[in-house]
């Protein structure tokens, strides 16, 4: 259980859903985390849950002054990076009839830009051969109504695992996506009115995956502690689905 | 933690190579391993080298009475498979202009037919909730000349892997595929009459790959592993490139 024994992870987006199941999968397994997320009270309430070897920062990575604080913070500790997953993402659903400027660029500015900054900005502080993570979604391996902007600005990081694989082999330094299938979280019981109809999302979702069944967080986690680790040395330039075969059959 | 505790696998091509090196892993992880070859002296010495926890059968895959004594030896001893991870497998370059009928067959005999063969006389004796793995190439993704027939028996491997997920994914059997870029096995020497002739075969395949270098068996071995193992309770049907960033480019 010691997969990342004195390693330093950045995750952004990680105080809740997957990011907060790989928080706790990388903290168990021995590394030191900081998490990155917008509000303050979440990041207390995930920094007080998990206890030990994690630090909060605020902040929105659609802010690069924000994004300069945290790895700030960083260098300020004396550390120095083995893993980013750049794990943030913005989602809506809005059919192409009715895309705004607005809606669009939201997408865009989170999800590709974001990432981008995101890593760029680790950069001086990535050892040679650390492994960086990019959450990306079935979404931009599927056609699915209402995801115009969010599923576009989402394909780019299957572009840019290619790209930085290229541009940062020299260092070792590892680009992987992670394509997450539909994940059972609390999300899917906030959105609706009644547990009825939660089943009946759980079950839409279920007929759609040859497992049978939505992933829980945790096993999101275990494929990015998979890529974090140094079981995934040979691994670079990937995507790996994780999604119970749907995009696969 | 070992993560394979009590499991049974069976690894064909486990002489030598890749699939040495993964029944190693797994017997590490707490798994007996019965590996298959078609060298009896191999077999030997490979069982020499993990030393416990590990039985050898001498067979060829594409030989079907072969098949059947391997899987009568497993269930008179064992009486169940938890993991399969076919891994045997050859190489013989032509370029088209002069591909014979005989090597042609001889590879799709071996690589695809006789891994179909082995995936279906192990169904019987398969757990549900098992895992199947099996060894692709990066090939089969790439315009490799000399490579004709064999890119097209791992594109068929690789195919394999969407329709086995499809009919098994009521006994939630996964079943996914490593594409392994180059990796540093005895096959250069299968290729090369002589020494230099196979290290000048393994520098110009390391010239290829953004990392620079060749793939090292426990690189194959640590992601057969991963998707062997519940760390990948949600991975299904998946292509899996361990091949340092050579899709990528």
């Amino acid at each position: 259980m010691s997969r990342l024994q004195n390693k330093v992870a950045v995750i952004t987006g990680g105080t809740s859903g997957i990011g907060l199941a790989a928080a706790q999968r990388f903290v168990a397994e021995g590394a030191f985390v900081y998490i990155f997320a917008r509000r303050q009270e979440e990041l207390d309430r995930t920094v007080a849950s998990i206890g030990r070897n994690i630090a909060g920062v605020p902040g929105d990575v659609r802010k690069l002054e924000d994004l300069d604080r945290l790895y700030a913070k960083i260098a300020l500790d004396g550390r120095k990076l083995d893993v980013v997953v750049a794990n943030v993402g913005a989602v809506d659903s809005v059919k192409l009839a009715d895309v705004t400027i607005e809606s669009f660029n939201h997408n865009f500015d989170v999800n590709a830009r974001g990432v981008l900054f995101t890593v760029q900005k680790s950069l001086p502080l990535l050892n040679n051969g650390a492994s960086v993570i990019l959450t990306s979604t079935i979404a931009s391996l599927r056609g699915f109504p209402g995801r115009s902007a969010y599923a576009a600005s989402k394909t780019a990081l299957r572009s840019y695992a290619r790209t930085w694989t290229m541009e940062l082999k020299d260092r070792g330094i590892r680009v992987n996506t992670i394509t997450p299938g539909p994940c059972d979280t609390p999300l899917i019981d906030a959105q609706v009115s009644s547990p009825e109809e939660a089943a009946a999302v759980r079950a839409k979702h279920a007929a759609n995956i040859p497992l049978g069944r939505m992933a829980r967080p945790e096993e999101i986690a275990a494929a990015m502690l998979f890529l974090a680790s140094d079981d995934a040395s040979f691994v670079t330039g990937s995507e790996l689905l994780v999604d119970g075969g749907m995009c696969s059959v | 933690m070992p993560k394979l505790q009590g499991k049974v696998a069976v690894v064909t091509g486990g002489s030598s190579g890749m699939g040495l090196a993964t029944a190693k892993r797994f017997v590490d992880e707490g798994a007996f391993v019965y590996i298959v070859g078609r060298r009896q002296a191999e077999l030997e010495k490979a069982v020499s080298l993990i030393g416990h926890n590990v039985a050898a059968v001498q067979g060829d895959v594409s030989n079907l009475a072969d098949l059947d004594r391997l899987y009568a030896k497993v269930a008179r001893e064992k009486g169940k498979i938890d993991i399969l991870f076919a891994g045997a497998g050859i190489v013989d370059p032509q370029p088209l202009a002069e591909t014979t009928e005989e090597s042609f067959d001889k590879l799709f005999a071996i690589n695809t037919r006789g891994l179909a063969f082995t995936v279906k006389k192990a169904l019987p004796l398969l757990n549900d909730g098992g895992a199947i793995v099996v060894i692709s190439s990066i090939a089969h993704a790439k315009g490799i000349p000399g490579f004709t027939a064999y890119s097209a028996t791992k594109a068929a491997v690789r195919s394999f892997v969407r329709t086995w997920t499809a009919e098994l994914k009521d006994r939630r059997i996964r079943v996914n595929a490593i594409s392994p870029g180059p990796i540093d096995t005895p096959i250069f020497e299968q290729q090369a009459p002589t020494k230099e002739g196979a290290d000048h075969a393994r520098a110009q395949a390391a010239a290829a790959v953004p990392f620079g270098r060749l793939g090292r068996p426990e690189e194959i071995a640590s992601a057969a592993l991963f998707l062997a193992s519940d760390e990948a309770s949600f991975v299904a049907g998946v292509d899996l490139p361990v091949d340092g960033g050579m899709t990528a480019i």
